[in-house]
């Protein structure tokens, strides 16, 4: 048996000289401003994880006062113009600040360890992701504090989010939101896939990369050919809006159609659930492999699986719209399709239990949380099937019910994986441990918390509580159960601040990590905790899919990359042979400029259409500045200057 | 150590063909820029649907005419069929790393940028209908618009390389990166044909 | 207070209501099979090997699963994909079966109802061939059980959706695609509906009362709806009437019979008869009434009535109009 808890010797540097010099060349420069040019995939991927983080932990703040607005009948905490803002902002929030940008963090983070190499791909175009990000969080959030926070749902249906319902400017600074995250999240997928394409370590065929891995090859996929739909809509609707450009895309008086909003929105929006869930069924899989000691079981068709589940998420958008006047005949197919979606889902589930059934599972936070997310997914996945039922959905739709559904779906099969993935890539990433019994606190209070919050919700659907609603009468009978739901939001708010304590005492006496503490099969273990900034001194090579587990020292690795230069191995798409030697771009600080420009742009898009051509001259003044190498400000290019170089390679030459 | 290794060091430093990351980045963008035009093309199919007659007429303007005119658009058409041409000339000299063609090729690749520039706006003023008279003219100038947006990047991004190469000189990265930029304006040249079809011929055989 | 019975959609008046319920039902029982077998077999495949002494790499891994585990692995998930599709079609086919029962073909006699979604409010008008027999009410719904119901829903100002769930699914109304819905109530009472689509600041007090009636009981009040306001009966209601013309109210408010004629608002012909105002929000008695006429925007927050300033003595006898429009 040769799986152990230390760093695979033949990957990391042969003495510390040599440590030094690569660690410099790798290594982003010094100080605030070296931080603000890095284009390490690491510092990205935290900065994402941290910023998403820190919007679930205030769009959930918003949940929580809706909750108490709804604890009692005609309470009087949030009156309808604040409350509308709040559910807005916490939908759009979650689902465009929080959910796909943390899945897109941990896949930057973590794809070019598994996949083993030394950065990602296209790494100003990364850096400059997240500052598009960041322009749109602050814009949405900018516009909250100044009394425009968006208040049109965060799907915006026309004519209510057009220029005669919401007259002002909140819905712009919505729509104007939705392009910035939808730049971040395009350029983050380019990036991934890019870096899976062409740079996974040698051998690692189409067959052995981590379902993790895959799960964000077909998640980057749907969101090249989904988000180009919500920019659509939301420049169809910005243009409505502007004036001077007024256009009538959505004006029934003009011949627009309010309901092609809906088909372009939802055309986006049904399998923005997926880009949400298939990454965090990835890291479900990498979990359930390692805690139950045994090889994923079936791995083929869980790819299958996936890629399945993303073809047909391209077919289900008409079943949110089963109550709009639409033909009959259309419905029944997206029924039908809609429920044929449970089939790849339930190849995971069972693929998953008779994995843990064949193996020896060790019953770790991780995989506690895994246990949790297979139970409330599944509940919530059922739901999902009785609304792809027309004639029960259209007594659903629109309800509290549909509110149950989601949040079981999003929570349970998104956030609860995503805690199992924080306990579990915890000492990764930090090089320390989260703590095992506070985890178990934190795991117990958010299931009790999440039920009781969430399951009232079926029954308060069914006894007619539309979504959406400030406030209800007593007559309704409503008022228990919301209650209900408003102490398990509460019990959900203390397990968020257990994890949050626990993360910050980890960071700063937690025990220390070693490089596998979790015996773990893929390659982000095979390297020390935290990884040093050129991720492996040798490159590693493959020859199954659980690299860790037989025997990692074995086998042959790369050398001869430059360490003048930051170069990466590219091997060709299917088998991963080495084809030819790749230079990265250095650290840079034209992807923060250019996210600047970018941000500045959205804004003032909201007042006047010349921000366009403004916009446009000042990003291609940046962009020209970023492609044209050698002028990167000094103090990059200092830090960039290849170091002396001590250490000789190994020149032993093998087999590929 | 006995481990056994593989040596890459004698592996190219870069390439110049499809097995280069930026060149699959940018097939990539394709995807995204293609799905964005097949969105705006739905868009105006679903629109139609709205109307008995299609392109719509206005009651308060006289001969209101929808019709967008034929000369300009049809000679852009043509030159930006033509432009792939000089565009293919130059993408050859590059695997050649052929400067001297190179660098003439890319400057008339600018011009030829500036040509179609102007030329659509010369298609706008043919237009005798505002953007914001109904959904038919907004679906109509936003695809004129957002065409004109590729057109104007690609044509910056033939002027970047026009500049390095006059400036820098050309080595296997930089061909590389003209001979994406190749790939972007033959996309850009293409996806205009069934697009002008839509919009010119469009109101006329709809 | 009025004896709505208890909102749900699992508790029938209706053909169309009581199909979906049982296929509710039906749905339900399976999904809680299904439930229950994925979290007993998760539980057993966790503890039935659970390690009590983790981390032990010897035992923790098993680098090659046996191929004899492996192909009866195969055989069981094998087994569960098919069982999944062939449940997965049972439930299209009661999908399918339910989808039938209610969108069967109108009755052609069917009662025709025209619904008007309004930022916060429902304009309901009883259609008849003869314009002068045209009923207008609003927010509250009499129809008369045993008899096919066709409402034709419409919107011009956004979106709204018509739910009442003791009755049918929803049906969006939205600006530009007039539609139609159908039921046949199957029993009487009084339920309450609501505008089911976010439609702005009110849309939570856009609410309706709907009530199912025997055929003459609803007959009786369809013929009284049918008349104008009754004449003032006494000095006050006559000075009443003066004041609601004289002051803005005519701007927004038709009383047939009057020449307040505007349909901004919810027609008053026979407010005195309606159980609620303000949508369903509000019971009708008379100090809501009050307050709702002084202010309307304090009890309903974004409302489109402006508040009206008025003596005590007007607006008592303002009320005694009003509530005289049986
Ligand atoms: C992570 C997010 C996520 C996921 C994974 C899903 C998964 C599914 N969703 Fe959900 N959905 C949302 C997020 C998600 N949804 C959101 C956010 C909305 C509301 C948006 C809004 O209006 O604001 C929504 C709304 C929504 C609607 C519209 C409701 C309405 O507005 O009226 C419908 C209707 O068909 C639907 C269906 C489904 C189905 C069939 C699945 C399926 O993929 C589920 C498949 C899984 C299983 C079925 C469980 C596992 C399978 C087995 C154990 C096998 C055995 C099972 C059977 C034989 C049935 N969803
Ligand atoms: C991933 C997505 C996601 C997540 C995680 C959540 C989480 C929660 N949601 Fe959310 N919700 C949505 C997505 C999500 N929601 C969407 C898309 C909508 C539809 C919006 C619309 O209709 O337009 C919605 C709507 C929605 C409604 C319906 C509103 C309405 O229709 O009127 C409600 C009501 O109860 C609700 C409640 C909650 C609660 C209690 C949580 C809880 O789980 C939240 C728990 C978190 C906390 C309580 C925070 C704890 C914070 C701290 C301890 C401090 C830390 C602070 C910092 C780090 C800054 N949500
Ligand atoms: C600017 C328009 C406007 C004016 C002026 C106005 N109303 Fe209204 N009124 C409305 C609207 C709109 C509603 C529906 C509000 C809602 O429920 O959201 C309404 C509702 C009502 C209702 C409740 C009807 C129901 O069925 O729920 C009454 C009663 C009423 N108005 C009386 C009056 C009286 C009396 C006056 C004058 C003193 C008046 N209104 C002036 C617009 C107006
Ligand atoms: Cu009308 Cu909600
Ligand atoms: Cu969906």
């Amino acid at each position: 048996m040769n799986v152990s808890h230390a760093p695979i010797a033949s990957l990391s540097a042969p003495n510390e000289q040599a440590e030094r010099a690569l660690a410099a060349l790798w290594t982003r420069p010094p100080g605030l401003l070296g931080w603000l040019c890095s284009t390490n995939h690491k510092d990205i991927g935290r900065r994402y994880v941290v910023t998403a983080f820190i919007f679930f932990g205030m769009a959930g703040l918003l949940a929580a006062a809706m909750r108490i607005q709804l604890a009692f009948p005609e309470n009087h905490f949030l009156g309808p113009d604040l409350y509308n803002q709040f559910f807005t902002v916490h939908g759009t929030t979650m689902m465009f600040l929080f959910a796909v940008p943390i899945m897109e963090g941990f896949a930057l983070y973590f794809v070019p360890l598994m996949v083993g190499t030394r950065n990602a791909a296209f790494p100003r175009l990364n850096a400059f992701g997240y500052y598009a990000y960041l322009g749109g969080g602050l814009l949405l959030w900018g516009g909250f504090l100044v009394n425009a926070g968006a208040d049109a749902g965060w799907f915006a249906y026309t004519p209510l989010s057009g220029p005669d319902f919401s007259p002002g400017h909140r819905v712009d600074i919505w729509a104007d939101m939705i392009t910035l995250t939808e730049i971040s999240a395009l350029s983050g997928a380019v990036v991934v896939l890019a870096t899976v394409f062409k740079q996974r370590a040698p051998g690692m065929s189409l067959n052995r990369i981590p379902l993790f891995v895959w799960a964000q090859v077909v998640t980057s996929f749907m969101i090249i050919f989904a988000m180009p739909a919500v920019m659509v809509v939301t420049a169809f609707l910005a243009m409505d809006r502007l004036a001077h450009v007024n256009t009538h895309f959505f004006n029934p008086a003009e011949g627009g159609d309010a309901l092609l909003y809906q088909h372009l929105f939802w055309f986006f929006g049904h399998p923005e659930v997926y880009i949400i869930f298939i990454p965090a069924t990835g890291m479900v899989s990498m979990i359930v492999e390692t805690f139950s000691g045994r090889r994923l079981f079936g791995y083929p068709v869980m790819v299958l699986s996936l890629i399945a589940t993303a073809f047909i998420g391209f077919g289900l958008w008409v079943h949110h719209m089963f109550a709009t006047p639409i033909p009959l005949l259309g419905r029944s197919f997206f029924s039908a399709a809609s429920m044929m979606i449970a089939i790849p889902s339930g190849i995971q589930i069972f693929c998953w239990i008779v994995t843990l059934w064949t193996g020896r599972p060790r019953l770790r936070v991780p995989l506690l949380f895994v246990c949790g997310f297979i139970l409330l997914f599944v509940l919530g996945g059922l739901t999902g099937v009785m609304l792809a039922s027309v004639p029960l959905d259209l007594q659903m739709h629109d309800t509290y019910f549909v509110v149950a559904h989601f949040h079981y779906v999003l929570i349970g099969g998104a956030v609860f994986p995503l805690f199992g993935a924080f306990y579990y890539w915890f000492p990764k990433w930090t090089g320390r441990m989260l703590n095992d019994s506070l985890g178990k606190w934190n795991f117990w209070t958010l299931f009790l918390g999440f039920n009781l919050t969430f399951f009232p919700m079926h029954i308060l659907g069914l006894h007619g509580m539309t979504r959406r609603i400030y406030t209800y009468v007593a007559e309704t009978g409503w008022g228990d159960l919301n209650l209900l739901a408003t102490v398990g939001a509460g019990i959900i708010a203390l397990s968020v601040l257990l994890f949050i304590v626990n993360a910050v005492t980890a960071l700063r006496d937690g025990i220390f990590a070693v490089a596998n503490p979790w015996l773990a099969p893929s390659l982000e273990w095979s390297t020390n905790s935290p990884p040093p900034a050129y991720n492996f001194y040798n490159l590693p090579s493959v020859s199954d899919a659980e690299p860790l587990w037989h025997s990692p020292e074995q086998k042959p690795v790369v050398v001869g990359l430059s360490t003048e230069k930051r170069e990466v191995l590219n091997t060709t798409i299917m088998d991963a042979v080495p084809e030819h030697r790749y230079e990265l771009a250095t650290d840079s600080i034209w992807p923060l400029a250019l996210g600047i420009v970018v941000t500045l742009t959205m804004t003032f898009v909201v007042f006047t259409p010349w921000a366009v051509p403004w916009g446009m001259f000042f990003s291609l003044l940046v962009l020209y500045a970023w492609f044209w190498r050698g002028n990167e400000p000094k103090f990059i290019v200092e830090a960039a200057k290849p170091k002396p170089q001590v250490a000789a390679q190994p020149t032993l030459v093998a087999p590929a | 150590m006995n481990t056994a290794v593989i040596d890459v060091s004698r592996l190219p430093p870069a390439v110049e063909d499809h097995t280069s990351p930026i060149w699959w980045g940018n097939l990539l963008l394709l995807f995204i820029e293609t799905t964005m035009f097949a969105l705006l093309v739905g868009s105006y199919f679903y629109l139609r649907m709205n109307f008995t007659n299609w392109p719509p007429v206005r009651s308060d303007v006289s001969l209101y005419q929808t019709d967008p005119d034929l000369g300009f658009a049809t000679a852009n058409l043509l030159v930006l069929i033509a432009s792939c041409v000089p565009m293919f000339i130059v993408d050859r000299a590059c695997l050649r790393l052929d400067l001297r063609s190179v660098r003439f090729g890319m400057a008339a690749m600018v011009l030829i940028g500036l040509v179609t520039i102007a030329l659509r706006f010369f298609e706008f003023s043919g237009l005798k209908f505002r953007w914001d008279d109904n959904a038919y003219s907004a679906i109509v100038w936003t695809i004129l618009g957002m065409h004109l947006l590729h057109l104007i990047t690609g044509t910056a991004e033939n002027l970047l390389m026009t500049l390095w190469v006059w400036f820098k000189g050309l080595d296997i990265r930089h061909a590389r990166d003209v001979r994406v930029g190749a790939v972007y304006w033959y996309w850009i040249a293409l996806v205009w044909i069934p697009l002008y079809a839509l919009v010119y011929l469009g109101p006329r055989w709809l | 207070m009025s004896a709505a019975e208890f909102q749900s959609a699992l508790n029938p008046a209706a053909s169309e209501s009581a199909h979906i319920a049982h296929l509710w039902w039906i749905f339900f029982w399976v999904t809680l099979v299904i439930f229950a077998l994925v979290a007993v077999f998760l539980f057993i495949a966790i503890l039935r090997n659970l390690r009590r002494v983790p981390d032990d790499p010897e035992r923790a891994i098993i680098p090659e699963p046996a191929q004899a585990t492996e192909s009866r692995a195969t055989k069981v998930v094998s087994a569960l994909v098919v069982i999944t599709v062939l449940i997965l079609f049972a439930l299209l086919i009661g999908d399918f079966f339910t989808g039938n029962a209610i969108y069967a073909t109108p009755d052609p006699k069917a009662l025709a109802i025209k619904v008007t979604g309004h930022q916060w409010w429902w304009e309901v008008q009883y259609q008849d061939p003869q314009p002068s027999e045209i009923v207008t009410t609003a927010n509250e719904i009499h129809v008369p059980v045993g008899k096919a119901v066709k409402l034709e829903l419409q919107s011009t100002d956004v979106i709204h959706s018509f739910w009442v769930p003791n009755i049918n699914g929803k049906k969006d109304l939205v600006p530009g695609h007039p539609t139609t819905t159908w039921f046949t109530a199957r029993r009487a009472g009084e339920f309450r509906g609501q505008c089911a689509e976010y439609c702005g600041e009110q849309h939570a007090h856009m609410r309706m009362v709907f009530v199912a009636e025997p055929p003459d009981a609803f007959s009786n009040w369809l013929s009284a709806q049918k008349k104008p306001a009754p004449e003032p009966s006494s000095d006050s209601q006559r000075r009443g009437r003066e004041v609601f013309l004289a002051s803005q109210c005519v701007m927004c408010h038709t009383i047939q019979g009057t020449k307040a004629r505007a349909t901004l608002g919810p027609d008053l012909t026979h407010i005195g008869a309606r159980k609620m105002i303000a949508a369903g929000e509000l019971p009708n008695t008379r100090g809501y009434l009050a307050g709702w006429i002084l202010n309307a925007p304090a009890l309903k927050p974004g409302v489109r009535m402006p508040p009206n300033q008025m003596s005590a003595d007007d607006l008592n006898a303002l009320l005694d109009y009003l509530e005289s429009l049986k």
